[in-house]
């Protein structure tokens, strides 16, 4: 696909282009901080002390990509405590995949997650590599070089467990339990305004060449392992958009969520709720001086 | 080497894993170190709730960054216990999961709010880098040699302790008030963590006698007050009146023993006290959940050695 033109600077764009870009901003910003949120319960549960330290980082990582796309939105105004302490957990945009709670010392859940978000996190990075909107493009080399690690971690779990049998049973098991979650990424948020996405050249590739991509990765990746996919309900391959048999009852692109994620929002926002705080302080450098 | 040559030699960084030295001294060495190992552990585990807790973006990265630190220091710490040779990480874990294993005093109390954080990455921390600061000079090798990096992350950590401190008694009323509770309920816990003044311990003489110890608590304990009862005031903190501090003339401060609640101290030091319990058994389910992970990987490790083995006779 060739180069779209760039779009102006945030204070200039149009209405619908930057409801465009809020859109896809949400989407990352999303993810990225609740999956790290999720992560972070590993710390001190972990396997061993080295797993522990792995899974922490990785937790670190996403933070960090986390407020960098956040600070992305603060261009258009918003401040930290508006996208993060302050919003009603219905307006959020991440994927349900992101948000289902681990049951205690389910290690497999933790790593076929991590497997089946981070190769839909390349693919969708790869696809912003040459974003029309400046602000997103430069921003994506740092973040596309940790997440080479992420899957190299996911992968080297899963092969691991997968070669005895307890560790293959819990594999199976979770990925049929997540798997319709995962298939939520690709999700549309508006389908209206994902059009715009693509027309605008926000992206190089529209959500369902991306989820056929990564459905190419990953099915035969679990089957080598002796993962069976046969009861996963996989989208029709072309199939524009995803139908509602796909798709598990909550999506999260469409601001549907599951209880899991009101309860996880109301913990995390109980020191600030607690506090009366109006306000997230910074104690690091603004990502632009960085 | 006998225990009297160990004595006459003892010295910063004298004795490493190349050295024979008596059963007396590996034995002390690896009660010390496991001790502080299993606290780097324990302090995570206390702290670990709060990554959730956290209100902005970027302290959450930093309690998530201290706790995975404190994971760091435990995993260094173990590996320095190991290296004396009697006892393997995995037993170490497992003593500190069955109640065996000790651990420092403050880590006993389960916390329950964002104002407790500084007492802990702020007091607790700062006395922890009073005592870790003299482990550089410490006889056992690795185990100074892990206390550089340790003392180094620790440096980080006091920071982020006074960043909230700070932030918690420049905020609302509310916030300082709490926080001023919180600080009421931590000062005698914070004070103990130096353990009792004159400590008539057995563990203690022969620690210092063959360099593992290079400080007696007493100091210990002198220092951190003449430093950190001006930083707290400095916040707005108002020292309790009990423990009663009475100021010597030449500056220093001096506890009044009496005041503080030895038969808790003491029934910490067995693991006995309700937050013992707490926190020992919370961790240990933890650790239990994932034993068939650890299964796995013994079975991984166990084919992978299996087939070296057969190479190397092919």
């Amino acid at each position: 696909m060739a180069v779209k033109e760039s779009l102006p600077a945030p204070d200039e764009l149009t209405d619908e282009q930057q409801e465009a870009v809020e859109h896809l901003l949400y989407r990352l910003a999303d993810d990225e901080f609740v999956v790290a949120e999720r992560y972070t319960e590993w710390q001190v549960r972990s396997p061993t002390l080295e797993s522990d330290l792995a899974l922490a980082n990785i937790a670190q990582d996403e933070l960090g990509h986390a407020r960098l796309w956040y600070d992305l939105l603060e261009d258009f105004g918003y401040t930290e405590s508006e996208l993060v302490w302050e919003r009603d957990p219905s307006e959020w945009r991440h994927s349900t995949l992101v948000e289902q709670p681990f049951a205690e010392g389910d290690w497999a859940d933790a790593i076929v997650r991590s497997y089946l978000y981070d190769q839909a996190e390349y693919i969708r990075l790869e696809a912003l590599e040459e974003s029309s909107y400046p602000r997103i493009r430069d921003r994506i080399q740092k973040i596309i070089q940790e997440e080479d690690y992420h899957r190299e971690h996911a992968e080297n779990w899963m092969s691991r467990l997968a070669e005895e049998k307890q560790g293959l049973e819990r594999l199976q098991t979770a990925f049929d339990r997540l798997f319709p979650y995962a298939l939520t990424l690709f999700a549309p948020t508006d389908e209206d305004v994902e059009d715009r996405i693509d027309e605008l050249g926000l992206r190089s590739d529209p959500l369902d060449v991306m989820r056929e991509e990564w459905l190419d990765v990953v099915v035969p990746f679990f089957e080598d392992l002796g993962v069976s996919v046969d009861d996963a309900e996989l989208p029709e391959q072309y199939d524009v958009h995803h139908s509602e048999f796909d798709l598990p009852e909550h999506v999260g692109r469409d601001q549907s969520h599951t209880d899991a994620w009101f309860d996880l929002q109301e913990e995390f926002t109980h020191t600030y709720q607690k506090l009366d705080r109006h306000e997230a302080n910074r104690i690091m450098k603004d990502p632009d001086e960085a | 080497m006998d225990i009297e040559e160990v004595k006459r030699r003892a010295g910063p960084r004298e004795f490493s894993p190349k050295d024979d030295l008596p059963e007396e001294y590996r034995k002390a060495a690896t009660r010390m170190i496991q001790f502080h190992a299993n606290s780097e552990i324990m302090g995570a585990y206390l702290e670990r709730p709060f990554i959730r807790e956290a209100p902005s973006l970027d302290r959450k990265l930093a309690c998530s960054a201290k706790v995975q630190d404190e994971i760091g220091h435990g995993q260094l710490l173990y590996r320095a216990a190991e290296s004396l040779g009697l006892k393997t990480r995995d037993e170490m874990l497992d003593e500190l999961a069955n109640g065996e294993g000790k651990f420092l005093n403050c880590f006993h109390y389960p916390m329950e709010s964002w104002v407790e954080t500084p007492m802990i990455a702020f007091f607790v921390d700062g006395a922890a880098m009073r005592r870790q600061a003299t482990l550089k000079r410490t006889s056992w090798e690795p185990y100074a040699h892990a206390m550089d990096k340790v003392c180094f992350e620790e440096g980080f950590h006091v920071k982020h302790g006074e960043a909230i401190l700070h932030e918690l008694m420049t905020g609302s009323k509310k916030e300082q008030e709490m926080t001023q509770e919180a600080f009421e309920v931590w000062w005698p816990r914070i004070i103990q963590f130096f353990g009792p003044t004159n400590d008539k311990s057995t563990h203690h003489g022969f620690a210092s006698e063959v360099g593992l110890k290079q400080m007696g608590n007493d100091e210990l304990r002198t220092a951190f007050l003449n430093a950190y009862i001006p930083k707290a005031e400095k916040y707005g903190l108002e020292i309790p009146d009990e423990p009663r501090i009475r100021k010597n003339d030449d500056g220093t401060y001096e506890v009044v023993e009496e005041d503080l609640d030895w038969d808790e101290f003491f029934t910490i030091a067995k693991n006995d006290y309700d937050g013992s319990h707490q926190q020992i058994n919370g961790r240990q389910k933890a650790q239990e959940a994932v034993d068939w992970v650890r299964e796995v990987l013994d079975e991984h490790e166990a084919r992978e050695f299996g087939s070296t083995q057969q190479q190397a006779a092919d």
